[in-house]
């Protein structure tokens, strides 16, 4: 240890990656599922983090974005017949273009006016879906081509995995660039940021684009993944698991936001034997946990294996360094 | 279309008007004091219907009273939960206290909606009404419940007028949404008017549900669309303005059961009304933030 192995993580992660993918055939079929809908969750939390953790724009309209990538691509696909993967593609440009319209307009709210109007935006988008029975079929949910012509689940994790490794290493790149420390010194201070030269609204609408055509992909790939999709997916319900996900795990950081989804996700399963209780536990939970470790539960984890290559003496030092409300990655 | 019915739709939107009325001044209070938005506002009033209800079919109590009962229990509630969730807020050591009331109050949210699926059922539930029957005037009909809960609605936004203009703890009210610091400085204990406020705003959530269930039915969701009701009206009518709330309540009950009127397809008419009152929402944000009677528009910090 004494040579300092820095960036010993990634090579576990990697290492952890590699053997996730080789014995995933060995997954039973209802794991794998979970683990699926783990990634699929993984996407939107990450997404949303770099919404709401890094830019401070806690938009309650993620999940209507996943909504409208899944119904575009499923519609698209059953009326002209494209190919699966260019619907999805247009699904994440119709959420990009539709986001970056809603950062526009909201360029003048902050903190809950920017949430009640993105609750207002997705409430409508749930009743627009649920209305229009003839387009998307309402509440009897939509029907959609699945993404493989089998029965297995193999191939869909595999599909699901490259979505949200390539997700996270787009995102990843962008919060390492200069424009991370743009968007979290917006999140600090706007009129300062601004001050500081930082263009403010461009990067307030980029970034509100490239979250919701996250979603967008997220949702695109839950539809043909599930083969139905119901307006519901837009919904309250799903937009509060999402934040209990996020804020759970730690919502400044892309890995601890996909921690908390997976988190959260395999304990829904796991405590599948207490029923509807899962809910108002995972409420409390949230609350507990704003209250006490606003950081999020697995924020003082990651950091400690974020510095697990480094010798100890430097650990010594660099957990002196560190206050207690350290934003960076 | 007979003018009957429309007479009768704005009859309606009036007693709706003032029951959003209800709810939306305890935002704008609550707003005012404590200077976060309550995303848990709706659940108190879901709360304070169950609460009426059990009381109504459990103690035998009458239904005004059931009201009143569940007003102290869900006051007494608010303020637990403010003691033990807002207490952060108040400190100078937290840092985004926007993003933390939000949070906050919308996990608080998630938790009393689930907790009441569990508790109280999935399904809908009806109390008894507080006077059966209806009256006819002309072609005009409307139910004693909904005149009852019209004129009880007025008469608590009324003794709530009169707490905050003609008492002294309405002052210190007042006078804390004005400064903390200078109400500190003439002995005003600020701590204690944020349970206050917190509490008062639950309570007449409270009794606008009680109002509202004989009307329509108790669900642990009720209380979604009336919240973000209450903050098209708290918009519209200017964060932190009670006169303004009241207005705006009105207006948005008669626009809403106008719409549903006048809209040419009457099967998706309703699901259309919920999202205009959203439509007008995302407008007024976006075009007079500051609300259509707004007084200055508060900034949190």
């Amino acid at each position: 240890m004494t040579i300092g192995m820095r960036g010993l993580h990634v090579y576990i992660l990697l290492a952890a990656a590699a053997l996730a993918l080789v014995f995933a055939d060995r997954l039973s079929s209802y794991w794998m599922h979970v683990a699926i809908i783990a990634m699929f969750y993984g996407i939107l939390a990450s997404s949303w983090s770099l919404l709401a953790g890094y830019v401070g724009l806690f938009s309650l309209g993620h999940m209507a974005f996943a909504s409208i990538g899944g119904y575009t691509s499923g519609l698209l696909v059953q009326w002209y017949g494209i190919p699966i993967p260019l619907g999805m593609l247009a699904g994440i440009a119709v959420c990009c273009a539709l986001g970056g319209v809603i950062g526009w307009v909201c360029l003048r709210m902050s903190g809950p006016y920017l949430a009640i109007f993105t609750l207002g935006f997705a409430e409508i988008v749930r009743i627009i879906f649920a209305t229009e029975d003839d387009i998307t079929s309402g509440m009897a949910g939509l029907h959609v081509e699945r993404l493989f012509d089998t029965p297995s689940r193999l191939p869909y994790f595999y599909a699901a995995f490259a979505l949200l490794a390539v997700s996270l290493l787009l995102m990843g790149l962008i919060v390492r660039s200069r424009w991370g420390l743009f968007l979290r010194a917006i999140r600090e201070d706007e009129q300062a940021a601004s001050a500081s030269g930082v263009a403010v609204a461009r990067f307030r609408i980029l970034i509100f684009a490239i979250a919701s055509g996250f979603a967008g992909l997220a949702g695109g790939f839950y539809g043909h993944y599930i083969g139905i999709l119901t307006p519901s997916l837009g919904g309250l319900d799903f937009m509060a698991v999402l934040v209990v996900m996020t804020v759970l795990g730690g919502m400044e950081r892309l890995p601890t936001a996909v921690g908390g989804a997976f988190a959260v996700e395999f304990l829904l399963e796991i405590l599948r034997g207490y029923g509807q209780w899962r809910l108002p536990l995972f409420g409390l939970l949230l609350l507990l946990t704003m209250r006490f470790a606003r950081n999020g539960l697995l924020a003082p984890l990651w950091l400690q294996f974020v510095r697990l290559g480094e010798s100890p003496a430097v650990t010594a030092t660099a957990a002196q360094d560190v206050p207690q409300k350290e934003p960076g990655l | 279309m007979t003018w009957d019915y429309v007479f009768i739709q704005v009859a309606n939107g009036a007693v709706i008007g003032i029951i959003y009325a209800l709810i939306a001044v305890g935002v704008t209070l609550i707003f005012s004091i404590l200077k976060i938005v309550n995303f848990a506002h709706g659940d108190l009033y879901m709360l304070g219907g169950y609460c009426a209800y059990y009381v109504i079919t459990l103690l035998g109590v009458p239904p005004l009273g059931a009201m009143f009962v569940s007003m102290a229990v869900i006051f007494a509630l608010a303020i637990i939960l403010e003691r033990l969730l807002l207490t952060p807020l108040y400190d100078d050591a937290t840092e985004r206290k926007d993003e933390y009331g939000l949070i906050v109050t919308f996990g608080l949210a998630f938790f009393l909606r689930n907790v009441a699926v569990m508790v109280f059922g999935p399904f809908p539930l009806k109390p008894p009404s507080f006077i059966p029957g209806v009256q006819r005037l002309g072609g005009l009909v409307i139910t004693n419940d909904r005149l009852f809960a019209g004129g009880v609605g007025i008469v608590l936004i009324g003794a709530l007028l009169w707490f905050m203009h003609r008492t002294i703890w309405g002052q210190a009210l007042d006078a804390v949404s004005q400064s903390r610091e200078s109400a500190a400085i003439v002995g005003i204990n600020a701590r204690r008017f944020n349970s206050v406020a917190f509490g008062i705003g639950a309570a007449l959530a409270a009794a606008a549900g009680a109002l509202i269930a004989p009307i329509f039915s108790l669900a642990p969701d009720m209380g979604v669309l009336p919240n973000i009701h209450a903050f098209v009206i708290v918009i519209l009518g200017g964060m932190g303005s009670v006169g303004g709330s009241i207005l705006a309540g009105l207006l948005l009950g008669e626009a809403e059961n106008l719409f549903t009127a006048f809209f040419p397809d009457p099967t998706r008419a309703l699901a259309y009304t919920n999202a205009f009152g959203l439509l007008v929402l995302m407008v007024v944000l976006v075009f007079r933030p500051q609300g259509l009677f707004g007084r200055r528009h508060l900034r949190m910090e």
